[in-house]
């Protein structure tokens, strides 16, 4: 059993954001960052398939210097090696870009799984899981919240809207973007960080995948990053009780939206 | 005491007590099971160890405590009694073969008679005191075990308890025979045995002199061989640990030097013992600590955790320390697991660390150092923190709080309330560094008490500041569940900070940071003097420095922090702080647990970042305590000790009637 996890560096959510001059990115100096909430949970789930199966977890995250802690620290709780997708060229990917450099990283690998978060708590898109199985042409079932390991495939439980749940059966290879809860991610032990300083991180550039400026230009672009202005407007109706409730009714429904 | 012979002993006593010395002497050789343990690392001076066997052995300093006022006149009887028999039996000995015969004095010197009396007397009313609690008392919980099988060791409490009388009883008789038969001129000063002696004619005492004689030697050379199987092998065991103890390291958990693993290439992460898995990686001090519990309970009896019904139960710790140790050296027993079998992960993690236990126990046995080097293994070996402590860990690592609040808005509690307060980065010298603390930081309630700091500092006009963003956790609750990585990385990261500035000393309203800064942070190299707040507003107070016009009201109690009080020994200046906040019409009370002996608030130790332990919350337990006395205000000077006891008020309803206090809140109110 050989599984593969991404993983993605973001912001603590607990860090004070203050946005960036040209309004498309946030201030990153005084930034703590750490590894995607749901990340943590797919990195878990192959650790525990890894322990009841064998094989090998391998872990892979693309972004800046930085990014390599999250290696670091998944290779502390147990991964086995890790890759790390490095060049100035992938600077601000859109998903659809670091589903291509990811693709051409784990194309040659056979693995017979693939795990990612559900989506990045900064952009929050939940796309590159879908887009990099396309890419892999691989299986891929989103939002699991349970995964029992068969011969030759995977018997999976897919979170749907209201409460609902619908049971499902891939054929592996496949690819799951797996949702927080699943599990209880571990806690990296001394003796784990200890032994992640022997492990293998691989870093890879965009010539070593052969990716061309093609392959990895945006379709999507950010326009403008900017915080909700809070606006508060108070409203006075007038009349009768009776035409106070008629015009609150229509206001609620046409204009507050919420009716 | 094998008294009472004439003037030669038979040859067949030398042969029984040949046997009985070998007997003792096979068996002793548990003293040295410790051995198996890892090189002890503090120092043991040679003054000290005689110091400590006369003050804590001799004297039996430790025994004697208010808690427990039967037991300890019941172990001075005991000890005392057994001391003194122990004195004449050697006096004896050396008369009867004719040494030092010009400075001892003889069997029937009256002062020595009467004084060997008075021995045999404390041990048997002692004997009979300590056989009455254990038979009569009605908390066996709290009791040291009353069954013949004891806890494990030959005879148990009663049968050992059944033996002494009877030696004692034999004694006297022994004595009685003597007297009668040989009828010394100063018969009189055996006072006890000379009544007895008078109620049988001389020809009786010398028919059943031989009878009582052997039975009375038998007796003896019985106790002695099989001592180091009974209890009563502390009275060995325990004199040697307590005097080899470390006094000033007591209660200190031992540096790990995780950087030096860290930075050495070679280090094999699987070869490294982290932490105690197995009893072989305990110290051998620690395990000499184990082999002299006397099995007497008080540390479970005062435990906060035990009392609201955790299984945790400090000395169940020790004597599973003990059982598996022996089981290996000794090989009496099968060695069950220490750690998942002998001592469950949950006991483990219920320990506040409030030090209770330390305080009590006779033996000086230290008990805390013990459980957490327990938890070091579970977290930094096994990964395995209660899931709620591990991301309190992870948090402090990210944000330098255990909340995870921004690490940018350490200085809002004083921003946000327009106060001006300066920071080091922008003074760089200053008499009094304030260590705010994130409770101070981040926390409501402590805020209050950090901006009342500030009025004090400003009312006294002392030249302090803050670290402001630069301030990290001190990494007191991280150390405490057992993470010492996450500790030193975060004091390396304060020490270095501290480097850049030079102040006079530190000022703390924590007394977690108190004991971190000031105590743990010295095992780093660190000089700093650093001073609790209810010591430096007292210092303040005492320099004319605060003009102070107290007005409180009503009824006020104080709660002893236990790493105010017990682990730093401040018990008084926070009391008399608070006086000078009373108005005429207030009164300062006290709760029947306070001092060295107070109830912990129950976040110590870590446990303010998770919950494990079943039963009741020790903190309700605790403001309970508070509000018996009366009182309407309930004051802290600890910042966990505010969050547990505000917590408690609400949670009783009490939000109207009872209010919970700092110190510094107290003397803010107060400025004239
Ligand atoms: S330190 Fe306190 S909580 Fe821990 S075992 Fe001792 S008495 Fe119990
Ligand atoms: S550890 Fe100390 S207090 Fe506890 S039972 Fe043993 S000797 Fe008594
Ligand atoms: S918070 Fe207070 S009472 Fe509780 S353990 Fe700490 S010092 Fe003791």
């Amino acid at each position: 059993m050989n599984i593969c996890v991404l993983l993605k560096q973001v912001p603590d959510q607990g860090s004070v954001f203050t946005i960036d001059s040209d309004e498309t990115w946030v201030q990153e100096d005084n930034l703590v960052f750490t590894t995607n909430e749901s990340d943590n949970y797919a990195l878990e789930e192959a650790l525990l398939m890894k322990a009841s199966k064998g094989g090998e977890v391998v872990v892979c995250t693309l972004g800046p210097d930085r990014a390599s802690q999250t290696l670091k620290d998944a290779l502390a709780k147990g991964a086995d090696r890790a890759l790390f997708l490095r060049d100035d060229a992938f600077d601000r990917l859109d998903s659809l870009g670091a589903a291509r450099a990811f693709a051409a990283a784990l194309r040659d690998d056979s693995f017979d799984l693939i795990l990612c978060g559900l989506q990045a708590d900064d952009t929050g898109e939940g796309q590159l899981g879908p887009m990099l199985a396309e890419q892999l042409s691989l299986p891929h079932v989103t939002l699991v919240v349970q995964t029992e390991l068969l011969d030759g495939c995977i018997k999976i439980k897919q979170e749907l809207e209201g409460g609902w749940f619908r049971h499902l059966e891939a054929d592996l290879p496949a690819l799951l973007t797996i949702q927080s809860g699943i599990n209880k991610p571990r806690y990296a032990s001394l003796k784990g960080i200890m032994a992640m300083k022997r492990k293998e991180i691989k870093q890879v550039s965009a010539a070593d995948l052969s990716l061309t400026t093609g392959d990895l230009t945006p379709h999507q672009i950010l326009k403008r990053l900017y915080v909700p202005a809070k606006t508060k407007e108070t409203q006075f109706l007038e009349g009768s009780p009776d035409e106070v409730v008629a015009q609150l009714v229509e206001k609620l429904a046409n204009e507050a939206k919420v009716l | 005491m094998i008294d009472g012979a004439a003037v030669h002993v038979p040859a067949l006593f030398y042969i029984f007590a040949g046997l009985a010395l070998f007997y003792f002497l096979y068996n002793f050789r548990r003293a040295f099971a410790a051995r198996i343990g890892r090189p002890e690392t503090r120092r043991i001076r040679p003054w000290e160890v005689i110091t400590n066997a006369l003050y804590y052995g001799v004297a039996q300093r430790k025994v004697t405590s208010r808690h427990f006022g039967y037991a300890s006149l019941m172990h001075l009887l005991l000890a005392w009694g057994f001391m003194e028999l122990l004195f004449a039996t050697s006096v004896d000995f050396l008369v009867e073969r004719g040494l030092f015969l010009e400075l001892l004095p003889r069997k029937d010197t009256p002062w020595f008679a009467a004084l060997n009396e008075l021995g045999g007397l404390a041990l048997l009313l002692g004997s009979l005191l300590a056989l009455a609690r254990r038979h009569t008392s009605a908390r066996p919980a709290a009791l040291p075990h009353n069954s013949f099988a004891g806890r494990g060791s030959l005879l148990g409490d009663s049968g050992i308890l059944i033996v002494l009388i009877l030696l004692v009883v034999g004694g006297f008789l022994a004595e009685s025979a003597r007297l009668s038969i040989e009828a010394p001129a100063a018969a009189w000063a055996s006072f006890v045995a000379y009544a007895v002696s008078l109620t049988l004619s001389s020809q009786t005492w010398q028919s059943l002199q031989p009878w009582l004689w052997w039975s009375h030697a038998a007796l003896a050379l019985g106790l002695i061989a099989l001592l180091p199987q009974t209890k009563l092998f502390h009275s060995i065991i325990g004199i040697v640990n307590v005097a080899l103890t470390n006094r000033a390291e007591h209660g200190m958990l031992r540096p790990m030097n995780i950087a030096a693993h860290m930075e050495n290439p070679d280090a094999a992460p699987d070869d490294l013992v982290l932490g105690v898995g197995q009893v072989e990686d305990f110290t051998t001090k620690q395990l000499l600590d184990a082999e002299a519990c006397t099995e007497c309970a008080r540390c479970t009896s005062v435990c906060p955790a035990h009392a609201v019904g955790s299984p945790l139960s400090p000395m169940k710790i020790v004597l599973a320390m003990r059982h598996n140790l022996y089981a290996q050296t000794m090989g009496d027993r099968v060695a069950a697991p220490l750690i998942g079998e002998l001592i469950s992960t949950e006991e483990l993690w219920a320990c506040t660390t409030c030090r209770a236990c330390m305080e009590e126990c006779p033996v000086i046995i230290d008990h805390i150092p013990a459980i957490i080097d327990m938890r070091r293994f579970l977290v930094l070996s096994e990964g395995q923190p209660p899931r709620d402590a591990a991301t309190s860990l992870e948090k402090t690592t990210q944000q330098g709080n255990p909340w995870g609040f921004p690490r940018d808005n350490r200085l809002k509690w004083a921003l946000d309330a327009g106060l001006d307060v300066p920071v080091m980065a922008d003074k760089r010298e200053v008499d009094v560094l304030y260590w705010v603390g994130c409770a101070g930081a981040y926390d409501p309630r402590n805020q209050e008490v950090a901006r009342a700091m500030v009025a004090i500092f400003q009312a006294a006009n002392v030249d302090f500041a803050v670290l402001g963003t630069e301030e990290r956790c001190t990494g007191d609750s991280a150390r405490r569940m057992g993470e010492e990585y996450v500790y030193e990385t975060l004091a390396n990261q304060n020490i270095a900070t501290l480097a850049n500035y030079r102040f006079n000393r530190i000022v703390t309203t924590c007394p977690h940071c108190l004991q971190t800064l000031g105590r743990d942070y010295r095992q780093l190299g660190t000089t700093w003097q650093v001073t609790h707040h209810s010591d430096y507003i007292q210092e303040l107070i005492d320099q004319g420095r605060l003009v102070l016009d107290g007005q409180l009201t009503g009824t006020v109690t104080y709660h002893d922090a236990c790493y105010l009080g017990r682990h730093n020994g401040i018990y008084e200046s926070p009391r008399n702080v608070v006086a000078r906040t009373l108005g005429p019409e207030g009164k300062l009370v006290e709760m029947p647990l306070s001092r060295s002996q107070s109830f912990c608030c129950g976040a110590g130790g870590g446990n303010m970042w998770y919950e494990v332990s079943k039963g009741e919350r020790i903190n309700l337990n605790r403001f309970d305590q508070a509000v018996a006395t009366g009182a309407q205000t309930v004051v802290t000077a600890c910042s966990f000790c505010m969050i547990m006891m505000d917590d408690a008020r609400k949670v009783r309803g009490e939000e109207e009637r009872v209010q919970v206090k700092d110190i510094a809140e107290l003397i803010a109110d107060s400025l004239a």
